[in-house]
């Protein structure tokens, strides 16, 4: 019964998105009420393999139509999910159920919701679907589903600004990723004359012919392209930005997540190259890169959503950071912060959305002081920004926590220096990133509220439900971090370097053992930064401090003091007599210290962002070169 | 007893009263010294101890515009993340709780009293504070920098592969092979240690967020009463903690056995250290720019500290 459950969840999702195109064209309700039965059911699937693979340790495979191996050689497209690609489909359902909750109360003035939940679904499914495909082409075919869904959905807004500007961008480089991935898979198909993943990982263990690592090479650039890793980030920004929120935090979620497994699933099971120092090297290289370019870039943004863009490429230039080194320590951080981008990332586009959605705009230079008008908009959104810049004790803090450990670890045993300055990096970044949401706190929500945003209510409940949800996920995942680690990291992280039982798993007991797959045995990453006790006490101390200096602010009768009254000059803010709309500092030309020391690097990411998509798609020909370069030179 | 124990440690030593005691008691010596130095009387001993009492009982107000809980809350928060810095910074031979890589943890910690005091500022709606918090934030990225290559050098020179960032591997490192500070190439590091202790602890000449002669205090401006005075608090106690820091990773490794006689030659220690590196440096310099403290921070300290990893990495 188990084993029909992947299958089943993705069925559903692609099954329903042509009933919606069929039933729900007509009424919203129809298409809302499909989607998000199909949603439920497809996580509820997946939420129940678990048990099974998570705790038990088993690992569920299908042959679709029953088509086993004949004499050896898988023939069937095989579903096979083990501990690493469930971890990514509860990353990618937890993400689709709750954007589906999000678009109920965010997408009700769009017309034409059919077709958004049709590209919706179309996109969940093949996300799905890919995570826990065994077999490589079938892969390949969910990218190309997922790449075209992606590309619809950023265009479905095409009277905005810059929908099918962005959606140009997005199909033309994504295209591209999809073609190296293509490239690479019929290079290895001719290599290995099979498609399943697992036996062409047994067929590899015996080394890497140059064919292999050009197919490596290729692939490792493709799905480069799908998690936008440095130079292959340019579309992302204006992506993003012109999608409906809904589905930015999809993009941001799931979508890069899936190029992040792809990589997983190639570096470490396909390839089994994980030991490799010039890959290694290479991929901390551009993961460096991607977390400082990320970051620097989202300095310098004026609205909220393209802020919120590069600071995924950003984030995701973490976890290739800490994945790259191949250390199990290495491992659990990364997936540990792929799952915290998830859910903090999703946070903050959740916000940024019910700002775009009440306000009109999210343009950080006309907005301020929405504090007021949103207040639990407002505390979410400190919740995510807490959590992206790794505050304890948001889960930020506690994988980023792991990867400065697992790179300098990587540093002092392997004595590079490179690794030295991913680990300054790294920590860097991270204060950039709190100073870039310090200026979106300090532009959006606080500051002076507009006399044109007098009216804002805070958003319907439908919204911040899902956005209550993400900020306590975030809160427990960092605080429960010993409980995430022993049921969702370890096994993922164990099943990333023990291939052995996937390979048996589908090809049948022994066949692992006849290839010679070596297997590494990880111990569960012992790490503790805190004991929940200690906690506890400190948050019984918060609350009291907190209780004591609220009550500080009433009078002698013990009433609050109230500050509605206008007449009462000592509640306002001091403007030494300046108008109060001239004296403003605007969000973004908070930081220019910093910027001013920094022009000539900001003039030169300007000539590189120049908006032209010949320019991005030559710099992403030139990236993956310098991959499969790097692979070729090197790797030999 | 377990949860016992833990109240005693967070509340009292070395979590919150020891701190709240040992930071206004540098801050009176701070004041005290300084006034000496530029031949005034100066101010009793005490007195930061008295002003903050004299604030706990006045009036708060919460302007208009702000969001209590937040503006409330921020100063809260701060008080409680530097509280908790003090379990993780050993005192000699006593830890009041150690985990593994509580480098990063202190680290992180710090951050979060720089983030209250920004994000409370900023939730004040005042452009002052809007320029104090800017201000604050570029401060935090020039020092880390340093800071962080500080930390890693450390690192690296007391780690063994499998305890990096372990503040009990630095403290037994140095009660094996004597202080850090005596290791010449430790000196650049330790150098650059003392310059980023007055500019996240915001003395002048790095005191650009708070300026108080051009921005009024910058992101305190609207502040007044019990939330001002836990904010006044918060800079005292970050003199204790920024200076036990440097004992600790740079001074650390000798003990007298007695846990009371060890703390007081720490406090001396950073009463040595606040002399010198606040002190003395406030008396003697006028205020920055925020973009020459970038600059100054970016190049000339943080080039000691990395003079120093390299050192370090190269076996010395």
């Amino acid at each position: 019964m188990m084993q029909h459950f992947p299958v089943l969840a993705v069925m559903l999702l692609f099954l329903s998105a042509f009933i919606v195109e069929i039933f729900g064209a007509k009424s919203k309700a129809v298409a809302q009420g499909i989607a998000m039965i199909a949603a439920t059911v497809s996580a509820g699937l997946i939420y129940a393999l678990i048990k099974p693979v998570m705790i038990d340790g088993q690992i569920i495979s299908y042959w679709m139509g029953n088509w086993a191996p004949v004499e050896e050689y898988a023939i069937g497209i095989g579903y096979e999910v083990d501990a690493l690609s469930l971890f990514f489909a509860l990353l990618v359902v937890t993400t689709f159920w709750l954007s589906g909750l999000y678009s109920i109360g965010y997408m009700n003035k769009d017309h034409h919701l059919g077709h958004y939940y049709t590209l919706y679904l179309m996109l969940s499914g093949s996300v799905l679907g890919l995570v826990m495909t065994g077999d490589i082409f079938n892969l390949f075919v969910m990218v190309e589903i997922m790449t075209f869904a992606s590309v619809a959905l950023t265009a479905f807004r095409n009277f905005s600004e810059g929908a099918l500007e962005g959606a140009f961008k997005y199909l033309v480089i994504g295209s591209m990723g999809s073609s190296f991935t293509l490239t690479g898979i019929a290079l290895l198909y001719a290599e290995c004359h099979t498609l399943n993943m697992a036996q062409i990982a047994s067929i590899l263990a015996g080394g890497l012919s140059p064919t292999a690592i050009a197919a490596f090479g290729l692939i490792i650039a493709g799905f480069g392209v799908k998690s936008y890793m440095v130079p292959f980030h340019t579309p992302a920004a204006d992506a993003y930005t012109v999608a409906p929120t809904s589905i930015s935090m999809i993009f941001s979620g799931m979508v890069n997540k899936a190029g992040v497994y792809g990589m997983i699933r190639m570096i470490y099971i396909v390839f089994r190259a994980m030991d490799k120092g010039t890959v290694q090297q290479m991929l901390a290289i551009f993961g460096a890169v991607t977390m400082f370019l990320g970051v620097t870039m989202a300095l310098a943004q004026h609205e909220f959503k393209r802020l919120l863009a590069f600071h995924s490429i950003s984030q995701i230039g973490y976890v290739i950071t800490a994945v790259s080194l191949g250390s199990a320590l290495g491992l659990t951080g990364g997936l540990f912060h792929a799952m915290n981008h998830t859910l903090f990332k999703g946070l903050l586009f959740l916000t940024a959305g019910a700002v775009l959605k009440q306000v009109g705009t999210t343009n950080l230079d006309k907005l301020g002081g929405l504090s007021k008008r949103m207040p639990h908009t407002t505390i979410c959104f400190l919740v995510g920004a807490g959590a992206i810049s790794g505050l304890p004790p948001f889960n930020g803090f506690a994988s980023k926590w792991i990867i400065y450990q697992a790179i300098y670890t990587k540093a002092v045993e392997s004595g590079k220096f490179v690794y030295v300055l991913c680990t300054i990096c790294a920590l860097v970044v991270s204060v950039m990133t709190l100073a870039s949401f310090i200026k979106v706190t300090q532009a959006v929500f606080f500051g002076q509220l507009r006399k044109e945003h007098e009216n804002v209510t805070e958003a319907p409940f439908s919204m911040r439900l899902p956005m209550y949800i993400m900020a306590l996920l975030c809160t427990a995942s960092g605080v429960f971090y010993d409980f995430v680690n022993k049921y969702l990291l370890h096994p993922a992280a164990n099943a990333a370097l023990n291939i052995s039982k996937y390979i048996d798993a589908m090809m049948g007991p022994g066949y692992a053992a006849n290839a010679r797959v070596s297997d590494m045995s990880v111990e569960p990453v012992a790490f503790s930064y805190w004991n929940p006790i200690i906690w506890l006490v400190l948050f019984g101390v918060l609350f009291i401090g907190a209780a004591l200096v609220i009550l500080g602010g009433r009078n002698e009768r013990g009433q609050i003091l109230s500050s509605s009254d206008p007449s009462q000059a000592k509640y306002d803010t001091f403007f030494s007599g300046e108008k109060e709309m001239y004296s403003q500092v605007g969000g973004s030309d908070l930081f220019w210290g910093f910027k001013s020391n920094w022009k000539g690097y900001y003039k030169f990411m300007e000539a590189i962002h120049s908006g032209i998509v010949n320019d991005y798609a030559s710099m992403a020909v030139v990236g993956t070169a310098v991959i499969c370069l790097c692979m070729f030179l090197f790797m030999r | 007893m377990e949860i016992l124990k833990s109240i005693f440690y967070i509340l009292v030593f070395p979590g919150a009263l020891f701190t709240m005691v040992a930071g206004l008691w540098l801050a009176g010596v701070d004041r005290k010294v300084i006034a000496k130095m530029q031949k005034r009387i100066g101010p009793p001993i005490l007195q930061p101890t008295y002003d903050f009492f004299k604030l706990m009982g006045k009036e708060t107000i919460v302007p208009r515009v702000a969001n209590r809980l937040v503006f409330l809350g921020a100063p809260v928060i701060g008080f409680i993340s530097l509280a908790i810095i003090m379990l993780f910074i050993p005192i000699f031979g006593f830890t009041a709780f150690s985990g593994s890589a509580d480098l990063i943890v202190i680290l992180y910690l710090i951050t979060i009293s720089g983030v209250a005091l920004i994000v409370g500022g900023s939730s004040s709606g005042s452009p002052y504070a809007g320029i104090g918090i800017s201000r604050e934030m570029v401060t935090m990225m020039s020092y880390e920098l340093p800071f962080v290559i500080i930390l890693l050098t450390v690192a690296k020179k007391v780690g063994g592969a499998d305890l990096v960032f372990s503040m009990d591997a630095i403290g037994a490192w140095q009660r094996a092979n004597g202080s850090l500070l005596f290791q010449w190439s430790m000196i650049p590091a330790a150098l650059a240690m003392l310059l980023v202790i007055p500019a996240e602890v915001g003395v002048q000449p790095f005191d650009v967020a708070e300026a108080e002669t051009e921005i009024c205090e910058g992101p305190l401006i609207e502040y007044s009463g019990a939330a001002l005075g836990v904010f006044k608090l918060n800079t005292a106690m970050k003199m204790i903690i920024m200076t036990g820091l440097f004992t600790s990773l740079f001074l650390g490794g000798f003990t007298t056995g007695i846990v009371a006689l060890d703390v007081l030659i720490f406090v001396a220690i950073c009463t040595v250290l606040t002399l010198l590196c606040m002190t003395t440096i406030h008396a003697v310099t006028a205020r920055l720019k925020i973009e020459h403290l970038f600059r100054f921070y970016w190049t000339f300290v943080a080039g000691l500290a990395m003079a120093s990893l390299i050192l370090v990495w190269c076996g010395l």
